[in-house]
């Protein structure tokens, strides 16, 4: 009996490996249809957003690269459809270097100038790219845009060409900053940076290992709404009655979650026993 | 499907797949792949950068004799990180270094007391302990107000303070409340992996809006791999007897 309960400390890691793929692969190829609560996270980015005034200038930021699409890039595809449905000018601009990869696989699925968007690139949205230099770029941006980006990322024209970026040229000309992120630079960067110096109001869509380290800035007011995780996606695919890649793996999630849940429990039961026998 | 993106979806599984070998050992597919995608992501970084510099002299840093000296000074110093590779001349490296470094911290250090410091302390000390239109709100204010304090006075204490007789359930309850966050920090650990992960299998499984194509090339590569692997196993296991 003692050698059954040894057995669950001491799990080969390549059956919890094998385990992990087939209760994700799973609800994947047979849809279990759970339920998704919708809860206050979602709801609150999802008003912060459909309460931007029309006419509003922000800047939205997808800080992060190909690692972090599996999560980000769902809520991402959801905000700018969000956006684009409104009549807000947004300046797209990443201090991560593969923002721009990822920014350009969310052009490949949906196209602003098309209906039902019918966005004109320079009047009502612009692409500037990545910007190197992490931390000080941030502030040097915040300060002035048009020396800080020389040129726009989709038609290498100097800034002042763009009807959108006539009269905006400072982190005060800005309505609000959408960061979707993974990592540093991010949202303490976002608030040293433009938060604190300028008082532009920041919303946050992050990987949800960064969500209790970001919980703090939300309690303060510091930061407008947090969107964490893929879940907290799926519940504002939901809200936008656009369902995405996002819901359709909402049941894995909780197939994994379930899965992560009776490891942790076989290992306590194995733990508990054999410690009593010890004794 | 066009060949260039038929070839895309085959190379996105098969580097999906070869990655995920390392569940069951080291291996070259995932050697292989590891070394791809740090050699793209360093190669992509550069040229980005390199862009960045470019657009910045066209854009404005040509415009005048004293802006193009600024340009080509800066570029000079930028050129220093490669004595980095020298040990006759490495102290040069170190001067890009600490302009980089000081720049850093003289941009986080204006404002990291106000953003970081103050504005916690000041949400900590307007908590409201009673919010009668939100029971949960209220619970969660209190466990704040009481929680935050302790886990900032057991790092403040330490040695033989922590054995007095108030400093011991201040400890307890520190102790208490940072395994909460721990707990917090490890469910949402999780998460994030999987979400990886399910991320990739959707991709795997031609989930919509992901092409259908990468289905057969899931099941070719996935029998590829692992044939080669058991198979190699096998071998070696067969070899020992012998030996």
């Amino acid at each position: 009996m003692s050698s059954f309960f040894d057995k669950f400390e001491n799990i080969d890691r390549r059956w919890i490996y094998l385990l992990s793929w087939i209760f994700v692969l799973f609800p994947l190829i047979f849809p279990l249809g759970l339920p998704v609560p919708i809860n206050k996270e979602s709801q609150a980015w999802f008003k912060a957003i459909n309460d931007i005034p029309n006419g509003s200038v922000i800047v939205f930021s997808p800080m992060f690269g190909t690692s972090g699409m599996p999560e980000l890039f769902p809520m991402t595809l959801a905000t700018m459809h969000q956006l684009w449905s409104k009549n807000v000018k947004i300046i797209v601009v990443s201090f991560w270097a593969e923002g721009p990869l990822v920014f350009q696989q969310l052009l490949n699925q949906m196209n602003p100038t098309a209906a039902p968007y019918n966005k004109v690139y320079g009047v009502d949205w612009i692409d500037l790219g990545y910007i190197p230099g992490s931390e000080p770029a941030m502030r040097a941006f915040g300060e002035d845009m048009k020396k800080a980006v020389a040129k726009d990322y989709k038609e290498n024209k100097n800034l002042s060409e763009f009807p959108i970026m006539q009269n905006i040229n400072k982190a005060s000309d800005v309505s609000l900053v959408i960061s979707i992120e993974t990592g540093t630079p991010g949202l303490t960067e976002w608030l040293r940076q433009w938060q604190e110096p300028f008082r532009t109001p920041i919303i946050v869509g992050c990987i949800g290992v960064s969500a209790p380290g970001m919980a703090p800035f939300l309690q303060s007011g510091q930061l407008g709404a947090l969107l964490p995780g893929l879940t907290s996606s799926a519940e504002y695919e939901l809200l936008l009655n656009r369902k995405g890649l996002a819901i359709a793996g909402v049941d894995a999630v909780s197939m994994s979650h379930i899965l992560v849940v009776i490891l942790v429990v076989l290992g306590n039961v194995g733990y508990f026993v054999n410690r009593g026998k010890k004794k | 499907m066009e060949l260039m993106a038929l070839l895309g979806v085959y190379s996105a599984v098969f580097f999906t797949l070869a990655i995920y070998t390392i569940l069951y050992r080291e291996n070259p597919w995932y050697r292989f792949a590891e070394s791809v995608f740090l050699g793209l992501a360093v190669g992509y970084q550069v040229a980005l950068d390199m862009k960045y510099v470019r657009d910045q002299w066209a854009g404005q840093w040509s415009s005048s004799s004293i802006m193009m000296v600024g340009y080509v000074l800066a570029i000079l110093i930028s050129l220093l990180w490669y004595f980095r590779f020298t040990k006759q001349y490495f102290y040069l490296y170190r001067w890009p270094l600490a302009i980089i470094v000081g720049t850093g911290i003289g941009a986080a250090l204006r404002t990291v007391i106000f953003a970081q410091f103050t504005t916690q302390i000041i949400a900590q000390a307007k908590l409201n302990l009673w919010v009668p239109t939100d029971l949960m709100k209220t619970f969660n204010n209190i466990m704040l107000f009481i929680m935050v304090p302790c886990v900032v006075l057991y790092f403040w204490f330490t040695g033989s303070y922590r054995d007095s007789g108030p400093m011991k359930i201040i400890d307890k309850v520190a102790r208490y409340t940072m395994m909460a966050g721990f707990g917090a920090g490890f469910g949402y650990t999780i998460l994030t992996r999987y979400s990886m992960f399910i991320g990739r299998a959707q991709y795997l499984l031609g989930i919509t809006p992901n092409p259908p194509e990468a289905v057969p090339a899931f099941i070719i590569f996935a029998l590829i791999m692992l044939a080669t692997m058991i198979g190699y196993d096998l071998m070696q296991r067969n070899k020992k007897p012998s030996t």
